[in-house]
């Protein structure tokens, strides 16, 4: 832990640095790019170290209040999660310094490289929490320091609704957080993890509420649909280093709660198990599905997140299944699916977002139906996004194909069993459909963003970006295809994450790697294949030169990029079948088709309920007029209604 | 893996530019004409070969990459398949999901390439592909969900070889459907009537077709191949869940599996010739009926 | 003699789902029409001997439900000049969807029935999901004439229920219920060819114009 705390420290000086020199801004961030770099690397090596089998000392801190101690400490469960947070941290942090360096100007560019720096700090105490105060104190930090810098472009109105819708939802979920560790403590002053796991809820009775309160504070941080409507709007709204970092590891933070419960409260009802399946299903659909529909950049993003939320959900409703029926090897399966997909989709997510940034600011629009053809113009940044496109989709040979083939694993074992975890076969079935609406999604954004010809003189003009917003994606770039390229060293690390989940014992019932050995010759096998084909094809285009000319229009004498497919109409047949869900309003007139999204639960269910409680709001301050007799009369209707109440309850024996 | 499942190997790799013949065969002898030779692809595929490729001005390396990334993901999902009826060369737990990603690796290559091209009529082929893979995927699942319960066995090699012949005497009803299931999934995933029609000439109504418009010469040749070995790996599946070959001896499995290969093919002639091809809007709804098929098998056997 | 009334029963039930995912009312009747020659084939193949009662239930059947009530439905489509189903109140995907869930919880609820042993162990969820499917036919179609169609498979349903207690159902019961759906058949032929005469349309939410 000493490493832990140093690795802390140097971040937050990172952040200081980065604000204190703010005379000689470059020099700021010279010291803020070095000491936050170092922080994440040292930070990394004890996570790193747990993950590989090692064991790491608690460090336990007195308790100077209430609560009992403050206990830090890593396991496998936290150090995957910790390893997803100082990666995408460091990637986000220096995408950070490039891509804000024309801001320096007008704005507090310091703040913000701080802010990140403390925000990576507090998400990493939050994974390294063993005790209740601490926990929610480094979430609450978490939470707020998310907020500021949501609203880094505050001038924007959209910017600070966003940000008032992220900051509502989040408070929302601490204030369950609250609820749930008191009633779980239930006043025995004791709460650390520890003491926690020491009471399982299930003896007391109290376990279908601490369950269903675990499932909706965390859910809310993790955009679990129904959930998940702050999500889209804040993560379009922030940066995009920033949005990188919230859909990378911010919202994951919400997994790993529900993980680190289900570790502590032992093995949950199946009803649980069944609803965390079902949510999955439905966040895992319905995201991809309000994706397709998106034409922002970064809100189709963020409704990914959603998407991957809900498969790593269907891992971790496998794995509580399997738990709750008796199934250790099905349990670890899921949990591993479960930290391998977060650990995945941090790399792709936070990837993806950074190039999405990169285009907007050498485009300067987020519409999808005005780029095109970026790839000869910024070829790195295409190279990269289709990368993370790839792995995203879950295709071999990249990293999300490995967690995704995970979770299938989970889930199809269940098939084997004899009793109602069978049904959960279904799930890959749910998994199939996804995974086959994600690439055509991609395809969409991919296509259309950096294929074809440009539609707008803003993509004309496009530009490669500074080498700073450059390495970043490479760097995750290169992540995302070495985990693929060897499941046989990363699947083992995150079985044992399964297993601290799973519970005690559950290590002993894999059969080996789990297949990730056979794996990785097939993902190497799949290389070989591709060199071999190359080779081929090289052979025979040795006969006759290659020659350009213009793209076959059928004929058609005069083609013209006003006459390329949009990405409107390319997800027109698929939000056409799926319209009963796609929340999609359709603009067609003889010579115009467009599409517009709608969220149907934020604006169908949650801001019409918004406004009924300002409503009601309203109408309580009728009786709020300011007069000191009335407020008299206030306070003696109160004090007479205590007595009676008093009376009637001491009447009653 | 016997030396009768790598013979086999080795011939549906040499062999698969005869099944498209087939097909076409059949379906002109059917409708009353002579038709092309069976061996009509390989002459095809030598006379691209040896020609120039011609690459659109818009295109990109993603254009050049796609046809070497369909056939090497194409080579490498048919080393999952148990040939001789008892195993695979490949196989690992879950190696079903390899397999479906190869599938969806070989689309994704195409499609983007076919987007590449900055046309629309390809733009609108690509859209068609991945919407009617998006119906195929969960319904090529919800089959190899029924294998898993039937066999209990979670590789390709286990659910199409040994522990398959051992099912069939219990699950044999529910496995019919799973064939059936295939073969419709065979058709919408290999661009056949009645979800596309390979042999159209109106660019509107290409779905597969209209995507390689802009590929030519060896790239073309290594497409159509791929589509091939597609159609092969596809029929492959459907024959191996009709006839457990598991009993039988090596060459006479491999035997077997060549003569259920001719006979897929000729079943989808049969089908081409009797069958119009659906409307586009009512594709999604044959997949539908495939998946409520591959469901209702699955149903039989969570009895 | 296990093998053939499962198949026979397996291809009920993908009749069933076959008619939810058809737009054309003729290929619907037809189907239905094989739906009722199958279920005529059943008793035979159920009963352990034959006997007279078997036999002219299952001639009634086959005379009933797979020639006379579908050659006057073809006969009512014919007259009223109506041939596909457009825009059903629930879409053919979602509808077909539908079915699978329903067939599901067919299942579902018959492994759960306390029944005594019946002939076949099909017999009773293939029943239950044939009333189901009939039900959503009847429920989510349009045209008066679907609705029709969807009335008959949930009596194919009923039937199918009957048979668990076919040795123990009198044989004028049978009759009777056969009679029945003739009669009331013919009436909604009647009615809907009517229907059509007033309003140029089969649509069945167009009758509320009536409650005027």
């Amino acid at each position: 832990m000493t490493l832990f705390a140093i690795s802390m420290a140097l971040l937050v000086l990172g952040g200081v640095a980065a604000i204190a020199r703010s005379r000689h801004p470059a020099s700021g961030e010279r010291w803020f790019r070095l000491l936050f770099g170092a922080g994440c690397v040292i930070g990394a090596v004890p996570a790193l170290a747990v993950l590989g089998g090692a064991s790491v000392p608690e460090a336990r801190l007195a308790s100077t209040g209430p609560f009992g101690a403050w206990v830090f400490g890593l396991d496998p469960l936290s150090a995957v999660f910790l390893l997803a947070i100082l990666t995408v941290g460091a990637a986000c942090g220096f995408y950070g310094i490039a891509s804000l360096a024309h801001e320096r100007g007008h704005r507090a560019v310091g703040a913000a490289h701080l802010l990140l720096a403390l925000l990576v700090a507090a998400l990493a105490l939050v994974v390294a929490a063993r005790a209740a105060m601490p926990f929610l104190i480094a979430w609450e930090g978490m939470a707020v320091l998310a907020y500021l810098l949501v609203v880094f472009e505050h001038e924007r109105a959209a910017v600070r609704r966003a940000g008032m819708i992220y900051l509502v939802a989040t408070h929302t979920g601490t204030l369950l957080l609250f609820a749930l560790f008191a009633v779980w403590a239930a006043g025995s002053g004791d709460l650390t993890f520890a003491a926690l796991a020491a009471h399982p809820p299930f003896s007391a009775g109290r376990g279908g509420t601490i369950v269903a309160l675990a499932l909706v504070a965390f859910g809310l941080k993790a955009g679990i649909v129904p959930f998940h409507f702050w999500l889209p709007e804040a993560h379009a709204a922030a940066p995009a280093h920033v949005s990188a970092l919230m859909s990378g590891v911010v919202i994951k933070t919400g997994i790993y709660g529900l993980l680190r419960a289900v570790a502590l409260f032992g093995p949950p009802p199946p009803w649980w198990g069944w609803l965390v399946l079902a949510l999955g299903a439905a966040s895992a659909v319905l995201g991809v599905v309000w994706a397709l529909a998106q034409h922002d950049i970064k809100r189709l993003l963020a409704f990914h997140s959603v998407e991957n939320i809900g498969i790593i959900l269907l891992g971790l409703g496998a794995g509580a299944l399997g738990m709750a029926y008796g199934h250790p090897l099905i349990a670890v399966l899921g949990f591993a699916g479960a930290a391998l997909h977060t650990l995945n989709h941090a790399l792709f997510k936070s990837l993806l977002f950074l190039g999405a940034g990169s285009v907007i600011h050498a485009t300067g629009t987020r519409d999808i139906e005005r780029l095109g053809g970026l790839a000869r113009r910024m070829p790195m940044t295409a190279a990269t996004f289709l990368v993370g496109s790839a792995a995203i989709v879950g295709l071999p040979p990249l990293n999300g194909f490995v967690s995704e083939w995970v979770v299938y694993q989970a889930l199809l074992r269940g098939g084997s069993a004899s009793d109602a975890m069978q049904l959960a076969v279904v799930g890959a079935a749910v998994l199939a459909l996804v995974g086959a609406l994600a690439l055509a999604c991609f395809v969409k954004v991919v296509g259309v963003l950096y294929l074809g010809s440009p539609r707008d003189a803003g993509a004309v003009a496009a530009r490669e970006p500074v080498r700073g917003m450059i390495r970043p994606l490479v760097g995750l770039a290169a992540a995302c295809v070495a985990i693929g390229l060897l499941p046989i060293v990363v699947v083992p690390p995150v079985l044992r994450v399964g297993s601290v989940v799973a519970g005690p014992g559950s290590g002993t019932v894999l059969p080996g790697d789990a297949g990730a050995g056979a794996a990785t010759l097939f993902s190497v096998a799949l290389v070989a294949s591709l060199v071999v084909a190359w080779t081929l094809r090289r052979a025979f285009g040795r006969r006759q030169p290659a020659l350009a000319g213009p793209t076959w229009a059928c004929g058609y004498a005069l083609p013209s990029t006003r006459m390329a497919y949009t990405a409107s109409s390319f997800a027109a047949p698929l939000l056409g079948a799926f319209r009963s869900v796609a929340g999609v309003r359709t603009d067609r007139t003889a010579s115009r088709f467009a599409t517009h999204a709608i969220d149907p639960v934020l604006d169908r269910v949650i801001l019409p309920a918004w406004r009924g409680v300002r409503a009601a709001a309203t109408g309580l301050r009728a009786i709020h007029r300011g007069g000191l007799s009335r407020y008299l009369v206030y306070v003696v209707a109160a004090v007479v209604t205590v007595l009676l109440y008093l009376l009637a309850a001491a009447g009653t024996p | 893996m016997t030396p009768a499942g790598w013979t086999a190997l080795l011939i549906l790799g040499v062999a698969a530019p005869v099944m498209p013949g087939l097909v076409v065969k059949t379906k002109s002898l059917l409708t009353g004409r002579r038709g092309a030779p069976v061996l009509q692809l390989y002459a095809d595929l030598w006379k691209l070969v040896r020609k120039g490729t011609v690459y659109s001005r818009t295109t990109t390396w993603v254009f050049r990459a796609a046809p070497v990334v369909v056939l090497a993901s194409l080579f490498v999902a048919m080393l999952f398949l148990p040939l001789d009826g008892r195993g695979a060369p490949a196989g690992f737990a879950g190696d079903v999901v390899a397999f479906a990603g190869l599938l969806a690796l070989a689309r994704f290559a195409l499609v983007l390439a076919g987007m590449d091209t900055g046309s629309s009529f390809e733009g609108m082929g690509a859209s068609r592909e991945v919407t009617i893979a998006s119906f195929a995927e969960p319904a090529l699942f919800l089959c190899f969900v029924a294998l898993v319960l039937a066999t209990d066995a979670l590789s390709l090699s286990g659910m199409l070889g040994t522990p398959l012949a051992a099912a069939w005497p219990q699950a044999g009803a529910s496995l019919s459907l799973v064939g059936i299931g295939l073969f419709v999934l065979l058709l919408a995933e290999n661009s056949r009537v009645p979800v596309d029609d390979p042999a159209t000439h109106l660019e509107l109504t290409m779905i597969h077709e209209v995507i390689v418009l802009d590929h030519s010469g060896p790239d073309l040749a290594l497409i159509l191949y791929g589509s091939a070995l597609k159609l092969t790996v596809f029929a492959v599946l459907v024959v191996s869940v009709f006839v457990p070959r598991a009993d039988l001896s090596g060459p006479a499995a491999v035997a077997v599996l060549l003569a259920g290969l001719g006979a897929v093919a000729v079943a989808i002639g049969v089908v081409e010739s009797i069958m119009a091809r659906l409307r586009l809007t009512r594709v999604p709804q044959l997949l539908v009926g495939a998946a409520a098929l591959a469901l209702f098998a699955i149903i039989l056997q969570l009895q | 003699m296990h093998g053939a009334p499962q198949l026979v029963l397996l291809l009920v039930v993908l009749s069933d789902l076959a008619v939810l995912g058809t737009t054309r009312l003729s290929s619907c009747i037809r189907i239905v029409a094989a739906q009722g020659m199958l279920l005529g084939l059943l008793p035979l193949l159920l009963a352990p001997q034959l006997s007279v009662h078997t036999v002219s239930l299952a001639a009634g059947t086959v005379v009933v439900k797979a020639i006379v009530l579908p050659w006057f439905l073809m006969w009512a489509i014919r007259e009223a000049a109506v041939r596909r189903e457009v825009e059903p109140l629930v879409g053919f995907i979602a509808s077909q969807l539908l079915g699978a869930v329903a067939v599901a919880l067919a299942f579902a609820i018959a492994s759960r029935l306390p029944l005594p042993v019946v002939q076949h162990a099909l017999l009773v969820p293939v029943s239950l999901a044939t009333l189901m499917i009939g039900f959503i036919v009847l429920t989510t179609r349009r045209k008066a004439l679907t609705q029709v169609v969807g009335y008959l498979i949930l009596e194919n349903g009923i039937y199918l229920f009957g048979l668990t207690h076919a040795e123990r159902v009198p044989f004028l019961i049978e009759i009777g219920v056969l009679l029945d759906i003739f009669v009331g058949v013919f009436i909604m032929g009647i009615v809907v060819f009517h229907i059509n005469r007033e309003f140029d349309s089969l649509d069945a939410t167009r009758l509320r114009e009536l409650a005027d």
